[in-house]
């Protein structure tokens, strides 16, 4: 364990931006979770008499059109956006876990397990036709709008990345010989998927994750943005964005450019922490860089 | 220039330079269709006429297009706005010595007569009025137009409903000029709802030339193209992006003043005054406050915000619970934050809601019994059993920009007295359908009645068989007092009842009582001629250019 800190140290230092990355994913959970003792008003509380004005003591980043203090929602807001990419990403990791590594594992197979394979493979496919944002504003639209809805859409327009994944990793693992050891000794086919199958497939799926945890908080940010998301007021920095919209054309730039720049510094987060397990998942690719 | 000499700074610099040379063309022929041709005028707007149908569509763009391309048989006369000298609007208050109590004059018909006991109008139409099509009108253009509210019923259905009509054979052609309207009953509104905009005279000749057995009433051909007496035709529409309108040489009043309309779609509010400040476009549609207020000192921009007959409230479904309780509607009203809402959202361009018809109107009463009071309202909570708060829903429309921020203004205030608000943004599109279903607890409505009538203004939204009535608000005294003002030509009467039903629907609330927002005009500081209608659209033919 301490050789695997010390490679993961190296790595860092040789890549200072997946340093940047990782400071910023901790920052953005150690805000979420400590976000009412930062926040120095109520994040949904408004005040007209102080709506519109400009980033001044004691509004960090100025008020919306509404009063609310700008820098508590935005503090507020990982809360809301977290919550939902992490539970809809770990959800289609679930999902397309399972329903790769049946896809994977009967491959090719006899006729009931063969022709399940195919048809796991072709819904993904149907479902990947669909532009993302499209089919996610679909999903809203039937199962209505709230939290629970977004995390389905966020769930379903992921679900097929890790679904391909899976299996393209179950596709070669089923013919290493541990694997047919195992099947020789009489395993059953889910104990070799779960004992075997899975377990070695994982590292890929890691790095996947990580990045697809940036993108759900850009999906349901969007979301909310065309008004599909969360509702009203609730802090989230995509439906910040849309409300705080119109007002750029007047001039109050703040209720818009902030929770804007929260959200780039936070996607941008994660994609740099999702490009270092990459590297640290593939020992070729870090010795490589170590080197360099 | 080598590639070694290629900068970041110098490539940026081209780039931006390219760029900007490349939109130059495109807002200098802008320009020049803005300001340099006096010929043209260009109106950036949130939408293009979906349908020219008045029949079917009451859109926005359909509002200014059917007022360019029609004519109805008379006009209120005009007079100069109180609070805005270079503006001009229509004279609707109550003259006791005028004909049917009001102050107009004749657009199509160039007489009338009105029997004492309102129960019988005659008109007498203008000779050698040509249609866009080169038809004469005849009082058979005005049958048609009546007969086609009625076989189709659908807004026309209101019209002659409200008109006093009964049968399709109360419209009868007395000479090739002379038309008449008799009615059953009196009714007060058998002058005063001929000005009104979707009461436009059609070419019969034409329409029956292009109507078919499965399309008697030629909808096809008026929802797309015109046939009419009015000022301009339809030179062009595609959806989505413009419709454009020519002045017709053969106008009966004579050319307009402005030769070509472009009627721009802009969705975006904030896009449309970056058009008009930049001379793009003579007039912006449709702005929020803040942008009203921040074009004013924009050199040759003028905006100028007159009081109007735009209403704006939240219904309270009285069929659905909390709402049935009349203690339960009053408290909402006390803990509206309505000076927070006129500063914040409104920046002063809109007065409170203190009556259930518009203020501009004769015979409005006003005073409303509510003020911003929690401890009242927290009072009439428990004092209908709910001193506990309830939680609610208010529906709001994704399309206006100053519905949401009321609505978190409105829940903010209202946790105070431990109501719980839930906010639905409905999107714009469904929005209508929302409102019309009368499923919702609350929602959000915009509208203004178009007559100038305090029956009109009751009866749409408090008769309890209203299909307009969409807080299910039933009172068979109020319905009672609607029916004495449609069945009399007597004023006093009326504005006695109205005076009545007016102080019964403030007192028992089926509204949240939101605001009367002013209505804006922004242009091109050249364009005169600028008049309020009480249908809040403009006529293209007011307008000249100096």
């Amino acid at each position: 364990m301490t050789g695997k800190f010390n490679l993961f140290f190296r790595v860092l230092k040789k890549r200072p931006d997946f340093m940047l990355g990782y400071i910023i994913v901790f920052l953005i959970i150690i805000i979420a979770i400590f976000a009412p003792l930062f926040a120095p008003f109520d994040p949904i509380k408004s005040d007209a008499k102080n709506y519109l004005k400009a980033p001044q003591w004691p509004y960090l980043m100025g008020t919306d059109a509404t009063g609310m203090d700008v820098f508590s929602r935005v503090l507020y807001a990982p809360r809301v956006d977290l919550a939902i990419a992490l539970l809809g990403t770990l959800l289609s990791a679930v999902l397309g876990v399972i329903l790769g590594a049946i896809a994977g594992f009967y491959d090719g197979s006899g006729k009931v397990a063969g022709f399940g394979s195919a048809f796991i493979m072709r819904s993904a496919d149907v479902v990947q036709a669909f532009p993302v944002f499209v089919f996610a504003i679909a999903v809203v639209a039937v199962l209505g709008q709230s939290i629970q809805s977004l995390v389905m859409a966020i769930a379903f327009v992921n679900a097929p990345i890790y679904l391909r994944l899976m299996r393209s990793q179950c596709l070669s693992i089923r013919r290493m010989r541990y694997v047919e050891a195992a099947y020789l000794a009489g395993t059953s086919d889910i104990k070799i998927i779960l004992a075997h199958v899975i377990p070695n497939s994982i590292a890929p799926l890691l790095a996947q994750l990580s990045v697809n945890i940036g993108w759900a908080i850009l999906l349901t940010s969007a979301l909310s943005f065309i008004g599909a998301g969360v509702e009203a007021p609730t802090p989230e920095w995509g439906s910040m964005i849309s409300m705080g919209f119109q007002n750029i054309v007047t001039g109050h730039w703040w209720p818009s450019i902030f929770p804007g720049l929260a959200l780039a510094v936070t996607v941008l987060g994660f994609a740099l922490v999702g490009s270092s397990i990459e590297i640290l998942a593939d020992p070729v690719r870090t010795r490589k860089l170590l080197l360099s | 220039m080598k590639i070694d000499d290629l900068t970041r700074r110098t490539f940026l610099n081209k780039s931006i330079a390219m760029s900007s040379m490349a939109l130059v063309p495109n807002l200098m022929s802008q320009a020049a269709l803005a300001g340099g041709h006096a010929g043209t005028m260009v109106i950036a707007a949130p939408a293009t006429p979906q349908s020219l149908d008045c029949e079917y569509d009451v859109s926005l763009g359909t509002f200014e297009a059917v007022a360019a391309l029609y004519d109805g048989l008379v006009e209120f006369e005009k007079m100069p706005d109180a609070s805005v000298p270079t503006a001009q609007r229509e004279d609707t208050a109550y003259y006791a010595d005028k004909v049917g109590g009001v102050n107009m004059k004749g657009k199509l018909a160039e007489s009338w007569e009105l029997q004492p006991d309102a129960k019988r109008i005659v008109f007498k139409l203008r000779e050698g009025v040509m249609s866009n099509w080169g038809n004469e009108l005849t009082a058979e253009d005005v049958k048609w137009t009546w007969d086609r509210k009625f076989g189709l019923a659908a807004i026309g259905g209101f019209y002659t409903k409200v008109s006093g009509l009964s049968r399709p054979e109360d419209v009868r052609v007395e000479g090739k000029y002379t038309i008449s309207f008799n009615l059953d009953n009196p009714n007060p509104l058998i002058l005063k709802i001929h000005p009104n905009l979707y009461n436009p005279i059609y070419d019969s000749t034409k329409c029956k030339e292009v109507a078919t057995d499965d399309d008697p009433w030629a909808k096809g051909f008026i929802e797309n193209d015109s046939a009419g007496f009015g000022p301009y035709r339809l030179e062009s529409m595609a959806r989505g992006q413009q419709a454009v309108f020519a002045a017709r040489e053969d106008y009966w009043q004579g050319k307009p003043a402005i030769d070509r309309i472009i009627f721009k779609e802009v969705p975006t509010s904030a896009s449309r005054v970056q058009l008009l400040q930049g001379g793009a476009v003579d007039i912006a549609q449709y702005l929020q406050p803040l942008e009203i207020k921040g074009l004013k000192g924009v050199p040759n921009v003028a905006v100028e915000t007159v009081p109007a007959s735009f209403m704006i409230w939240i219904e309270l479904n009285a069929k659905m619970a909390p709402f049935d309780n009349v203690d339960i509607r009053r408290a909402m009203n006390y803990a509206f934050p309505m000076e927070d809402v006129m500063s914040s959202v409104y920046q002063g361009l809109a007065s409170p809601l203190d009556g259930c018809m518009p203020n501009i109107y004769p015979g409005f009463i006003g005073g409303s019994p509510y003020s911003y009071d929690p401890a009242k309202a927290k009072e009439l909570l428990a004092k209908a059993g709910f001193s506990d708060g309830f939680e609610s829903t208010l529906s709001y429309n994704a399309g206006d920009p100053v519905q949401e921020p009321i609505a978190i203004l409105y829940q903010s205030a209202l946790r105070e007295i431990g109501v719980n608000l839930n906010l639905e943004k409905v999107p714009a599109g469904s929005f209508y359908n929302a409102v019309s279903q009368r499923e919702k607890a609350m929602i959000f409505y915009v509208d203004s009645p178009w007559c100038p009538d305090p029956g009109y203004s009751m009866t749409l939204y408090f008769d309890s068989e209203s299909f307009v009535n969409y807080s299910n608000y039933v009172n068979s005294e109020v319905d009672g007092l609607l029916k004495i003002a449609a069945e009399t030509a007597d004023e006093g009467v009326r504005l006695d009842a109205m005076g009545k039903a007016q102080e019964i629907v403030m007192d028992e609330a089926p509204w949240t009582f939101v605001a009367y927002p002013n209505y804006t005009m922004a242009r091109n500081s050249n364009l005169n001629g600028w008049t309020y209608y009480t249908s809040n659209n403009i006529r293209f033919q007011d307008f000249d250019k100096s």
